[in-house]
């Protein structure tokens, strides 16, 4: 065979491959938004390394949830909004939706809260930015053509390495560091539980469940191409728990020793400090600008389509409000909803963002037994059912959720109950 | 008649007054004279098996409580056939086509009817009062309805008039192709726009050649580029052979350059020979959108060896309604209606009552230009002729305003994120 014939069957593949990625490394980017931004910075400056053993089991829970995800997108060819209506009735489906409606539109809030607080490192009040981000977005929903929009997104994504240089150049104490990864810790009092159900909440947001497999199942995936589609997942989670490690690692290598509480966004900033210098907060707000106005034009849209799939109506961004009066209704409203909040006067940016995520993680063990009802769906999946294995772990994964949540109501309710402080 | 919503749950009793189990799903046969449905057996789950009880071990259905004419012992479990329908498990919450308003739609609720001692499924609830009562609020709903008029329609459509998705559900009541084949290829093009990929596939697969390409003629090329996507060269090429040279060439220049060589290698000669001539002209120009299926005659010819030839040839061209007068050379000298021929006396020779002020557009005109041309002397169809004042195509009327037309009315592809 000559050299080109033997490439040639790799190249084949690389391809096909490249074909193929996209939803997984997208959801995985959005994944660091607005909220993720700031819960990790937050973790890191306030909790050091304390923090850090989660990130390897929360990636490990990622890239578990996404894979069921993606294979529930790939094998039956529907949303998961359509999934759940045809095989839980209108009655869960309206329940489910209603709590993701919910949790979305305080992720849109967030994601404004980002627009303000990012733009507020310029000087610009948020008065001017939020309106100005929300009609910009509005028209990107309407008019763009959403390719370039997510390729423009994904090339400014490349400004969370960012985090990557700044926490190598900030010379962690890597022994330190690399401890805090295995070695878990529990604290029982609220400000860490409540930090903790955050990062879950903020890593594997209910919204990305419902996008990525809406996202597949628009390119068309078949179960041929199930193999790239598992390579793009699991890359796309890694990288992005990789990320979200080192914006941890950054802000306690600069903030935390520094004792330096996150109260705005400037604090955040300061832990691009290593890398950038004076520069640090112009860096900062250009990635949390670029992330929060994608992830605001992303959620209201994803939300709209989900809705009207589960109950039928009509859905589509070329239709105006009278054809499509739900679809349109909806992602308008979250849009005006979500910058009119932020309008109001909010004593803290950053805690609006960290409230939103937790309600995420709150909402995330609801998601994960749908989906493990609907993955484990002879009818629907074939041969492609959960094995025991998997059905295991993501039950433990699902009751450590749960007890996650019953410590933070318990340790919010009654504090030192649990022997915290 | 009753909701199937309202009546699943409900207790379902054996002759002595027992309770046995709750009702869970309908069966469905096809096998009926009318367009509907009948019910041949219920599903009731009882605490150690579901139990499939025929109708007629039925003594009432639309009462609080079923009861059956015999004991539980004594009934002969229904055998489900191939084609039999589980109204809850596969048609309840499931989308289907809408052939009425021409559009997919999920199925909220569905309606029984009793007729004769027998129960036939006549109507599909889709409308948001489907929804609210299956949240178990149909009184508010009504008054709700009530108060907001007519922006809540009732969204009632009878059985006959929708259509299951082909593919999707194992259990089939009819075959698709006869009803959806009958719908407007226009038509069929809309559906197609609200179904997934995989759905539009399976539609695809269901159509016959003609219908096929009529359908794929109807959507927009970066549409059809993707919906050709998973289809074989082989097909992809008779299809392409089907459609009119034109819109072949349009969707061949979607496609990426190696497949679209390939599938001019398949096609016949004359067809390929067509759709590369008109490949050949830069996007935006009149040769671009031009057809070459035109009929031609010599100016020598009497109306009377036209009409004949015609008949002859007519099937294949885009639009016989204007014939075009060429010498031997493909020089266009006139161009006579079909309203012209018909009146003309038979004897008589084109060249006596052709028009020969002729208005044209050139090979390389913008589209923009063409559309003007049209529209300035109502023309349904405009000749494409060279320097030379050779004739090499015709861009009909349909056509030239197509490109100008905003493109907020046309059909968009709803796709979400590509």
């Amino acid at each position: 065979m000559t050299f080109w014939q033997r490439v040639k069957p790799l190249r084949v593949r690389v391809l096909a491959l490249l074909a193929v990625v996209g939803p997984g490394i997208i959801t995985a980017n959005v994944d660091n938004d607005a909220g993720g931004i700031t819960t990790y910075s937050v973790s890191g400056a306030h909790y050091g390394y304390s923090l850090l053993w989660m990130m390897p089991l929360i990636a490990v829970a990622l890239i578990i949830v996404q894979e069921m995800s993606a294979r529930l997108g790939v094998v039956t060819g529907k949303g998961l909004a359509d999934l759940i209506r045809e095989s839980m009735g209108v009655r869960m489906t309206a329940i489910i939706i209603g709590l993701v409606l919910v949790a979305n539109l305080t992720n849109t809030i967030s994601e404004f809260a980002g627009v303000a607080a990012s733009m507020e490192i310029f000087g610009v009040s948020k008065f001017i930015s939020v309106p100005l981000a929300a009609v910009l977005v509005w028209v990107l929903i309407v008019k763009a053509s959403y390719k370039w929009v997510e390729r423009i997104f994904l090339v400014a994504s490349a400004l969370y390495l960012a985090y990557v240089a700044s926490g190598i150049l900030a010379r962690p104490p890597w022994p330190e560091v690399t401890r805090a990864f295995v070695t878990p810790e529990f604290h029982f009092d609220a400000g860490y539980v409540t930090l903790a159900v955050t990062i879950v909440g903020t890593t594997i947001a209910p919204w990305m469940q419902f996008y990525q497999q809406a996202s597949i199942v628009d390119k068309g995936l078949k179960v041929v191409d199930y193999g790239y589609e598992r390579i793009d997942v699991i890359v796309g989670s890694v990288f992005a728990v990789f990320v979200a490690a080192f914006i941890t690692i950054a802000c306690a290598a600069t903030l935390h020793t520094n004792g330096v509480q996150i109260e705005t966004a400037k604090d955040a900033a300061l832990a691009l400090g290593p890398l950038a210098g004076p520069y640090a907060s112009t860096l900062f707000a250009l990635g949390l600008l670029n992330a929060s106005v994608f992830s605001a034009a992303i959620l209201p849209l994803s939300t709209a389509y989900l809705v009207c799939e589960a109950f039928g109506w009509e859905a589509g961004v070329d239709r105006n409000l009278r054809e499509a009066p739900v679809f349109f209704g909806l992602y308008t409203a979250f849009i005006a909803v979500g910058a009119a909040i932020i309008l109001l006067p909010i004593k803290s940016l950053v805690q609006t963002m960290l409230v939103s995520q937790t309600l995420n993680g709150i909402l995330l063990p609801v998601i994960l037994l749908v989906m493990l009802r609907l993955v484990n769906d002879h009818r629907l999946m074939g041969r492609f059912v959960n094995g025991r294995v998997l059905n295991s772990v993501t039950a433990v994964i699902v009751a450590a959720l749960i007890a996650l949540t019953a410590i933070l109501v318990v340790t919010t309710v009654f504090p030192g109950a649990l022997g915290g402080g | 008649m009753a909701y199937v919503s309202e009546l699943l749950g409900r207790p379902v009793v054996e002759v002595n007054g027992q309770r046995i189990g709750r009702l869970v799903d309908f069966v469905a046969s096809g096998h009926t004279i009318i367009p509907h449905p009948k019910i041949v057996a219920i599903v009731v789950k009882c605490p150690r098996a579901n139990l499939i009880v025929p109708t007629t071990d039925l003594a009432v259905l639309f009462a609080p409580a079923i009861a059956l004419t015999r004991a539980a012992g004594g009934i002969v479990p229904f055998q489900p056939e191939e084609h039999d329908l589980y109204l809850a498990r596969d048609v309840l919450d499931k989308q289907i086509i809408d052939m009425n308003g021409v559009r997919v739609v999920r199925v909220n609720d569905l309606e029984l009817t009793r007729v004769n001692d027998h129960y036939y499924v006549s109507n599909v609830d889709i409308g948001s009062l489907g929804l609210l009562r299956r949240l178990g609020v149909p009184k508010a709903a009504q008054r709700l309805a009530g108060r907001l008029g007519r922006g809540w329609l009732p969204g009632i459509v009878p059985w006959s008039d929708v259509e299951l998705l082909p593919g999707g559900q194992p259990m089939r009541l009819k075959v698709p192709s006869d009803k959806i084949a009958e719908l407007h290829p226009a038509d069929l093009a809309e559906i197609l726009s609200d179904l997934s990929r995989a759905e539009s596939n399976q539609l695809l697969e269901s159509l016959d050649m003609e219908t096929l390409a009529d359908t794929l003629e109807e959507v927009e090329p970066d549409f059809q580029a993707s919906l050709v996507e998973t289809m074989t060269d082989e097909k992809v090429a008779d299809v392409l052979e089907e459609m009119e040279p034109d819109e072949a060439a349009d969707l061949l220049a979607e496609l990426p350059q190696d497949r679209s060589r390939e599938l001019l290698k398949l096609m016949e000669r004359e067809g390929a020979d067509d759709v590369r001539r008109l490949l050949a002209y830069p996007d935006d120009t009149a040769g671009s959108i031009m057809t070459t299926a035109y009929v031609a005659v010599r100016p020598e010819q009497t109306a009377d060896q036209i009409i004949a030839t015609l008949r002859k040839t007519a099937d294949k061209a885009e639009t016989i309604y204007y014939v075009y007068v060429t010498e031997p050379d493909e020089r266009l000298v006139g161009v006579f209606s079909l309203r012209e021929l018909i009146l003309a006396q038979p004897e008589t020779q084109v060249s006596e009552f052709m028009e020969r002020r002729l208005v044209t557009v050139d090979l390389l005109d913008r589209q923009d230009d063409v559309a003007q041309s049209v529209a300035k002397y109502d023309l349904l169809a405009v000749p494409v002729v060279d320097e030379e004042g050779r004739l090499h195509g015709i861009v009909t009327a349909d056509d030239a305003l197509d490109k100008i037309i905003p493109t907020a009315w046309k059909k968009r592809i709803p796709r979400l994120y590509h």
